[in-house]
């Protein structure tokens, strides 16, 4: 039972069922704003000058990265780890919360669930790309073939990596679809316009809302986040057997499935309240998606922060106490000291340190501050990767064999084009589906705005 | 068989919970709900069930197993190839048959649903009440031949006491 005395009211404003409906797909009816058209350039330049250094690598070969033989993993992988972390917030919104019964989730999951397909999305053109030989792509499929058939090794990492992204970005995808139609129907029933009615009606599915159908519904709703669920601890722990199989100083560590997973979902976080004050703002949400969804949100960060340093200091101390000389020097000469000093403090300061300063109250209440510390947590989390992959392949073993890795512009340029990716899946969202879940909201509205008293239990 | 409904419209899901009670002692017959979100009242009181999380197992099920017999076929009968002196039949493949059993699962559930609820894109529906997407909370009653003009009159004071905001009858 939610208590309101308890909790506080979770959607401001009194609103009715009505008021639910009209709020949320007001923005879809507004004429496009400005700042729309203004990202959506913005963007779509970003988009290009992707493209150019997608062109350039498939054209001319990886070596228009800054890779060497050390090196072999640069922007390309922390790119990619990086969004997949991002898109791991979606997920675990959505499902997380859902097992654990916290109402408040139903303004967000929408928004989380449509980040992490367009993150996802931007996460596997990495790889793809990464293959150098992008026709020959097919080849990670276990096809029948003239080589024997000589299959897939199925021991690898990689091709689970392949399976487990895969799976993601469909569950993620179908997960989320589902939960639109019922909202889809709403705005079909709604609407004035010909040409809308005709689209969301196909979007919509022919959906009625009937007892049965809510119940198949509620069902299938239920199973898919279920399954999904796993998902979301298993996708981060097999990227993170990338990296914890191999026998590199700084990767060879039994700890890394747990704290790739806490990563991931803390950057998730992170973006997910980033793009939330934003959605707020713009959308003037801040009846659904009130201070107190955000206060909720910084809480979460907080204590995932603790766990990120434990996790940081556990690392440390493993290096020391495991009695490997070269564990050490990653670590101690490489990450705390020397070279990289920059990187590895940006990230332990970002990631453990700053939001710790949500522990004050004062802190959390002020969004503008909330928004910076958010921004801090994306910045950290790259941060983290580029530590990961960077320092240990930089400094390994024979010292004859040392490198220094530096990203080219076609490099960035890959990365900037998947911000602009991502950047342009989220305005479209922004721009026509529901960004709130309009069902689920008004599933929790009655009794979590009314405010009770002690004597009404 | 006949489509003449009586619609009873309630605007408060607690006053449609009461009233689907209060309806269903006094004998009648409910024949569907439509709501704008999911009320668990009204399966109980349906007594709706659904076999979906059958199902569900079943496709994972299949899920796990035809993936164990592909990565078996592959990696110990049709090209035995050793991977760092580990056995052939191994134990990581637990990892891609859990994966799989997930997107097998997912994806048949999903397709499983649409199926029984007979929905595809573009599937033209004309609603009872349009408004129960939005705010309204419909019952609705079958009008059989069978009932008398005092059995509909029955029907909707029924309706009435029990808060409903609007009464319709359709063809």
């Amino acid at each position: 039972m939610y208590n309101t005395r308890v909790r506080g009211v979770l959607i401001k404003g009194n609103k009715s069922f009505a008021d639910v409906s009209r709020d949320i797909i007001k923005p879809m009816d507004d004429k496009t704003p400005m700042w729309w058209w203004v990202t959506a350039f913005l963007a779509t330049g970003a988009l290009f000058w992707g493209v150019w250094g997608f062109y350039n690598t498939i054209s001319t070969g990886i070596g228009e990265w800054g890779l060497n033989n050390n090196v072999a993993w640069g922007w390309a992988i922390i790119n990619f780890v990086w969004w997949i972390g991002i898109g791991h917030a979606g997920t675990a919104f959505s499902i997380f919360l859902l097992i654990l019964r916290q109402k408040w989730r139903t303004s967000i999951n929408r928004a989380a669930e449509a980040m992490t397909i367009f993150a996802v999305m931007a996460a596997g053109l990495f790889p793809l790309i990464h293959m150098g030989r992008i026709w020959d792509g097919f080849f990670i499929f276990p096809y029948w073939n003239t080589r024997g058939p000589l299959w897939d090794n199925f021991n690898s990492p990689l091709f689970w990596d392949v399976v487990a992204i895969s799976t993601y970005l469909m569950a993620s995808f179908v997960f989320w679809y589902m939960g639109m139609i019922p909202d889809f129907a709403t705005i079909r029933e709604r609407t004035a316009s010909k040409m809308k009615k005709k689209i969301y009606g196909i979007l919509s599915f022919g959906w009625i809302g009937n007892a049965k159908g809510w119940l198949r519904f509620e069902t299938a709703a239920l199973l898919l986040g279920g399954m999904a669920a796993p998902l979301v601890v298993s996708v981060h722990s097999i990227v993170s057997m990338d990296f914890s199989v191999s026998v590199v100083p700084g990767w060879h560590t039994t700890i890394f499935p747990p704290y790739f997973v806490i990563g991931a979902i803390f950057s998730g976080f992170g973006m997910v309240l980033t793009l939330m004050i934003i959605l707020r703002k713009l959308y003037k949400f801040k009846d659904y998606v009130t201070d107190g969804h955000l206060d909720a949100i910084a809480r979460i960060l907080t204590f995932i922060s603790l766990i990120m340093g434990t996790a940081y200091l556990t690392e440390l101390f493993m290096a020391w106490y495991s009695g490997n000389e070269y564990e050490l020097f990653t670590f101690m000469k490489n990450r705390v000291t020397g070279e990289y000093t920059f990187a590895y403090w940006t990230m332990l300061t970002c990631n453990a340190l700053i939001p710790q300063l949500f522990w004050f109250k004062k802190i959390r209440k002020n969004i503008t501050i909330v928004f910076i510390i958010s921004i801090f947590i994306n910045i950290g989390m790259w941060f983290e990767r580029y530590v990961i992959v960077v320092t240990s392949l930089s400094k390994d073993f024979l010292p004859s064999t040392w490198a220094t890795y530096e990203p080219t512009i076609t490099e960035i340029s890959i990365f900037v084009g998947t911000l602009g990716l991502f950047l342009l899946g989220v305005l479209m969202f922004f721009r026509f589906v529901p960004t709130i879940a309009i069902s689920e909201v008004k599933s929790v509205l009655k009794e979590t705005t009314t405010l009770k008293s002690f004597t009404d239990e | 068989m006949n489509n003449k409904n009586i619609i009873g419209i309630y605007d408060d899901q607690d006053v449609l919970l009461n009233a689907l009670d209060e309806l269903m002692e006094n004998g009648v017959k409910i024949k569907d709900v439509y709501s704008p979100i999911p009320l668990h009242g009204v399966f109980e009181k349906l007594h709706l069930k659904t076999r979906l999380p059958y199902a569900t197992f079943i496709y994972g099920a299949i899920g796990t197993i035809t993936v164990f017999m592909f990565l078996y076929w592959t990696s110990v009968v049709s090209y035995p190839l050793k991977f760092g002196g580990k056995p052939l039949n191994t134990l990581s493949f637990i990892i891609i048959m859990f994966v799989l059993t997930i997107f097998v699962g997912t994806f048949f559930t999903f397709l499983t649903y649409f199926i029984r609820e007979k929905m595809y894109p573009g599937k033209q529906v004309e609603l009872p009440i349009p408004e129960t997407t939005n705010d309204k909370f419909a019952v609705i009653i079958q009008k059989d031949v069978t009932m008398t003009e005092d059995d509909v009159k029955k029907v909707n004071s029924l309706l009435q006491k029990t808060g409903a905001v609007e009464i319709k009858e359709t063809e």
